[in-house]
């Protein structure tokens, strides 16, 4: 089984990816709108360190010869008149952008249900040996976990405000990386919370993952947050000497220091997943890492500051769709109540957004209310801030964190989640809040055929970190 | 971060020192009321691009929509980038009203529906503007006053909607869509609407002194909003109503007074004057009526739902940034007149002149100076300071700039900023007629030719080409020119003693007055080239000394 899924990762270079889009897609729907072929005709700049790969992008990064949807009728029809840095410098690489994937409406989501192309199925549905249940891809970048899942292609981008990124990635059974905040250029990447948003990368394995976030990890002055060179520069070689530090033998992870967070075993955390994580742990630990238990108390508190801050910035994001300079718009009828704009404004609102995306800016609206502003958004900026002393104190004694990418596998589509589907945030956005990097990559199948993903969290501009250590918990599992 | 989100001064300690500001005068108009004005005006910044997009801002009268990035536009995926020379030119103004520039400062999003607002929110500095505790020092003829500054906030402007009165249809054009405003709040230290009056225009004359904005009211790169309160002469504060947009100075006057009149109305008649406040508004201006109207009451007050930009950060300003800006400081309104008035003698009647022709200067882009240049450009102070170089007198310079110059030009139909002649042109036009090279007449002719054809050359070699220099005794050094000169004078002088044997006559008789007479003639025969005074006295010693 796990062979078979890697028939993606190691057949690559002889895999058309476009023959595999047209024969899966149909019924994954991963892709929403696929480029007609062209040649990559730059040939004048130097290293092309991409060229001829097939990458695909999430449908709220903005490129120039494809709509741009965001999975919303909001904006079914949009096209944007730029590129996105991220797909300025893929298509610079010499990538070949092969098309948009689907997602949550606006990254409003973890299943990738809410979306006006419909959700997406999880292509190991499809596999032989698996239950046949169709599942969830994940989500919000369920498209992308899943198009790099069916080798439909090289690698996909993916955006990441509260996991968006790791929990498809977990789901499907591929890396995901969700780079520190500031790393990755936001130009061209539709807000869904400012402080949050976050450009992720898929990849079947570290190495892949590793090429494309290369490509990408540049200053860009159209992005007010982008980090300068000299921070990334500083950040590189402290990994860098980290990492020197440790054993010399490259299979050997002596000098590593892994914390293993209380916090990050919650009741929710189904009994299988947390078995793989404490082997992937051993497993670590019998290639000379240390394991040093931490504890990172506010994390019990952060998912209640992330909804806070996060719808709030969402409720803020959303209020240009009005349908007056771009994007979906419903006339209002003559008989209303035309007094004020937001009266007009609310017939495109309210038939241009899906019910997630409406629930958020309900509740963003109402935290930056006057009368609620110090009680939630305030309140939950704290948080943020403890949290983000959490994670100080801990790199202090550890590289690495670890634990587990989700509660659980892939669920069912279809079962009503409920509040269930918020639990799961639990494990992933502590790390959005404090903007640390956090990855996950594969860790076995449970015994129903279904993958588990094991995040590994480092201080900020530690990926090089990450990746080795990445590395060798994926090579646990694939010898 | 945290401590930055409470909006700063505490309205306690405003409250406390308030009386202290201004001391009751008794307005006959209002006997036993007092009147409270506080002024916010938006004061568009004079950058060649955006506060946060890199489109040009656009000049009053292009097409619509045709300065539009697609941030301004509020288009998915842009971001905001903050543009430095709006900084810059805020950082200026802040310095000029004595702000404490604040080295950390933030913006925020203020939120509200409306279509000329394309991204439902507003980036401004709420809870952490660019500069706090500034003072501006009013001069008006017969009173100074402090206004105090509470704060200067950087904003983004709104786009322009209309709507067309005919189809209904509101027609959006999004060119001042993003463009960089500062808004200049003022404590509550205003008096009278004369008072009110007085404050914008020094403001407006210190804004345009610093290059921040061109503060024309006219074209709408200045608008105000005021705040009036009324209370019995010793009773508390009455409640204040907001009067939005007034977008002139005349206007902003005429709505105080109204509203002044409005809110003792609406006290007076009362059950119980002594204990009746006015309700708290917002109220617009009505242009035709000279009235104000109710826009909207405390209930209906919009909730902004303030949040802090998640992308812009915060503005860390160095002091070395401020103190770079603080040493290339352009001169100051108070500090022109006290210089014209302590270094070039000048009356004030002609540094009002000078000042007021100088205010219609137009203010380059980004803070630059034009005042290095030779032409009208430069404005009329710079223009005077260039002329009045090369230890010219400035007060035979004003007098040339003033009546001679200005007198020309309006007389042209033209104005200061018309004026083809260089600073150049008219001080060696100035150093011709001192020198005794032309004679003041011809000074006037040639002006007048240079406003006509204007040139690069220079006004000597104009006045030659003219055969504008004067046949006089001449202080000019070259010898031969100069006997040439008084050859063509006595020539001339000698032909007009033929010409007039009457009046000849008459001044052998003792008739001194019809001496002029004859010099007229002579002048005539010179064009105006000869000098008068010079041909007088040959003339008389033609006469009298018939021999010689």
């Amino acid at each position: 089984m796990l062979q078979r899924l890697n028939v993606a990762t190691t057949g690559r270079r002889f895999l058309h990816w476009r023959r595999a889009i047209a024969e899966k897609n149909a019924s994954i729907n991963a892709f929403v709108y696929i480029t007609p072929k062209t040649k990559n005709e730059q040939t004048n700049a130097g290293a092309k360190n991409l060229r001829g790969l097939g990458v695909a992008i999430k449908d709220n990064i903005c490129t120039v010869d494809a709509p741009t949807t965001c999975s919303s009728k909001m904006l079914q029809e949009f096209q944007s008149p730029f590129d996105a840095t991220v797909v300025k410098l893929l298509r610079e690489q010499g990538a070949d952008i092969l098309g948009k994937t689907n997602c949550d409406e606006f990254g409003m989501g973890s299943l990738n249900i809410n979306s006006v192309h419909g959700p997406v199925i999880n292509p190991l549905s499809f596999l032989d040996g698996v239950d046949g249940v169709s599942r969830s891809a994940g989500g919000s970048s369920g498209g992308s976990a899943a198009a790099v899942a069916a080798g439909m292609c090289f690698a996909a981008l993916g955006t990441d405000t509260g996991g968006s990124v790791r929990l498809p990635a977990s789901y499907c059974g591929v890396v995901g990386l969700k780079p520190s905040y500031g790393l990755l250029s936001r130009w061209g990447v539709v807000s869904f919370a400012d402080s949050l948003d976050c450009v992720g990368v898929f990849a079947a394995n570290v190495q892949d993952t590793r090429r494309v976030f290369d490509a990408l990890n540049v200053h860009d002055p159209k992005d007010p947050t982008s980090v300068p060179e000299e921070i990334r520069r500083q950040a590189a070689a402290d990994s860098q000497a980290r990492m020197d530090s440790w054993s010399g033998d490259k299979r050997s992870l002596r000098g590593l220091r892994i914390g293993v967070p209380q916090e990050y075993f919650p009741a929710e955390l189904s009994p299988f997943v947390r078995q793989r994580v404490k082997d992937v742990i051993s497993e670590l630990k019998s290639i000379g890492a240390t394991v040093i238990p931490v504890s990172l108390p506010s994390t019990s508190y952060a998912l209640s500051a992330y909804y806070v801050i996060a719808s709030a910035e969402a409720s803020s994001n959303m209020a240009r769709y009005d349908g007056v300079e771009y994007g979906f718009q419903v006339r209002s009828p003559p008989e209303a109540d035309h007094s004020t704009a937001s009266r007009v404004y609310a017939y495109t609102r309210t038939r241009g957004f899906g019910e997630e995306v409406q629930k958020r800016v309900l509740l963003g609206t109402y935290a930056l209310t006057a009368d609620a502003f110090d009680n939630y958004f305030l309140q939950a900026q704290k948080v943020r801030q403890l949290v983000k002393d959490d994670f100080n104190r801990s790199f202090l004694g550890v590289d690495v964190l670890i634990h587990a990418s989700a509660i659980r596998t892939a669920p069912p589509l279809g079962e009503d989640g409920g509040l269930s589907t918020y639990v799961q945030d639990v494990l992933t956005v502590p790390a959005s809040l404090a903007g640390v990097p956090a990855m996950s990559v594969p860790a076995g199948v449970e015994r129903d055929g279904w993958p588990v993903g094991v995040s590994i969290v480092g201080q900020w501009g530690s990926e090089r970190v990450l990746m080795r250590v990445g590395s060798a918990v994926t090579g646990v599992f694939t010898e | 971060m945290l401590g930055e989100l409470r909006r700063g001064v505490s309205p306690f300690v405003l409250r406390r020192c308030f009386h202290d500001v201004r001391q009751y005068k008794e307005d006959i108009r209002w006997p036993g009321w007092q009147v409270i004005i506080g002024i916010e005006t938006h004061a568009q910044i004079k950058s060649r691009q955006k506060l946060f997009s890199n489109a040009f801002n656009a000049t009053l009268g292009e097409a619509s929509n045709t300065h539009v990035s697609p941030f301004d536009a509020a288009f998915p995926g842009t971001l905001p980038r903050l543009n430095h020379r709006c900084v810059d030119l805020a950082i200026r103004t802040s310095v000029a009203l004595q702000c404490d520039i604040q080295t950390r400062s933030s913006f925020d999003r203020k939120h509200y529906f409306y279509p000329d607002l394309p991204s439902g929110y507003q980036i401004t500095q709420y809870y952490a503007p660019i500069a706090l505790n500034g003072c501006i020092e009013v001069v008006s003829p017969d009173l100074t006053f402090p206004v105090r500054i509470k704060q200067i906030q950087l904003e983004q402007d709104t786009a322009k909607s209309t709507v067309n009165p005919r189809s209904r249809a509101s027609q959006l054009d999004l060119n001042r869509a993003g463009a960089g405003l500062m808004e200049i709040v003022t404590e509550p230290d205003i008096r009278t609407p004369e008072e009110a009056g007085t404050y914008v225009r020094t403001l407006q004359s210190i804004l345009r002194a610093v290059g921040a904005s061109d503060g024309n009211m006219e074209e709408g790169s200045l608008r105000c909003d005021v705040n009036v309160s009324i209370n019995r002469v010793g009773r508390p504060l009455g409640t204040r109503c907001e009067i939005k947009n007034l977008n002139s100075i005349r206007f902003m006057m005429a709505a105080i007074m109204h509203e002044i009149h409005r809110q003792r109305v609406v006290i007076e008649s009362a059950p119980d004057p002594e204990t009746a406040t006015v309700p708290q508004e917002t109220r617009g201006f009505d242009e035709h009526s000279f009235e104000t109207y109710r826009l909207r009451s405390k209930e209906d007050a919009p909730d902004y739902r303030y949040m802090p930009d998640p992308n812009l950060g915060t503005l860390v300003l160095s002091k070395e940034r401020i103190s770079q800006i603080c040493r290339d400081f352009p001169e100051l309104p108070s500090q022109t007149r006290g210089r014209l008035r302590e270094q070039f003698g000048l009356p004030e009647r002609d540094i009002d002149v000078l000042l007021t022709i100088d205010s219609e200067r137009k203010i380059p882009f980004d803070g630059e100076s034009l005042q290095h240049l030779d032409n009208a450009e430069a404005g009329a102070v710079a223009y005077f300071d260039k002329v009045c170089t090369k230890q010219r007198d400035p007060k035979v310079v004003v007098n040339w700039m003033i009546h001679e110059l200005i007198g020309k030009l309006s007389a042209r139909g033209e104005s200061f900023k018309d004026n083809k002649v260089t600073a150049s042109q008219l001080g060696q036009l100035i150093d011709l007629v001192e020198d005794g090279v032309i004679t003041r007449t011809s000074g006037k002719h040639l002006l007048r030719h240079l406003l006509e054809n204007p040139t690069q050359t220079t006004a000597l070699q104009v006045a030659q080409d003219l055969r504008l220099t004067a046949f006089s005794h001449s202080p000019i050094q070259n010898a031969s020119a100069d006997c040439q000169k008084q050859d063509v004078l006595l020539q001339l002088c000698a032909q007009a003693i033929v010409h007039l044997p009457a009046e000849v006559e008459s001044f052998r008789r003792g008739n001194a007055n019809v001496l002029n007479r004859i010099v007229g003639q002579v002048m005539k025969a010179s064009r105006g080239r000869a000098d008068a005074k010079a041909a007088g006295v040959i003339i008389a010693r033609m006469i009298n000394e018939p021999k010689q």
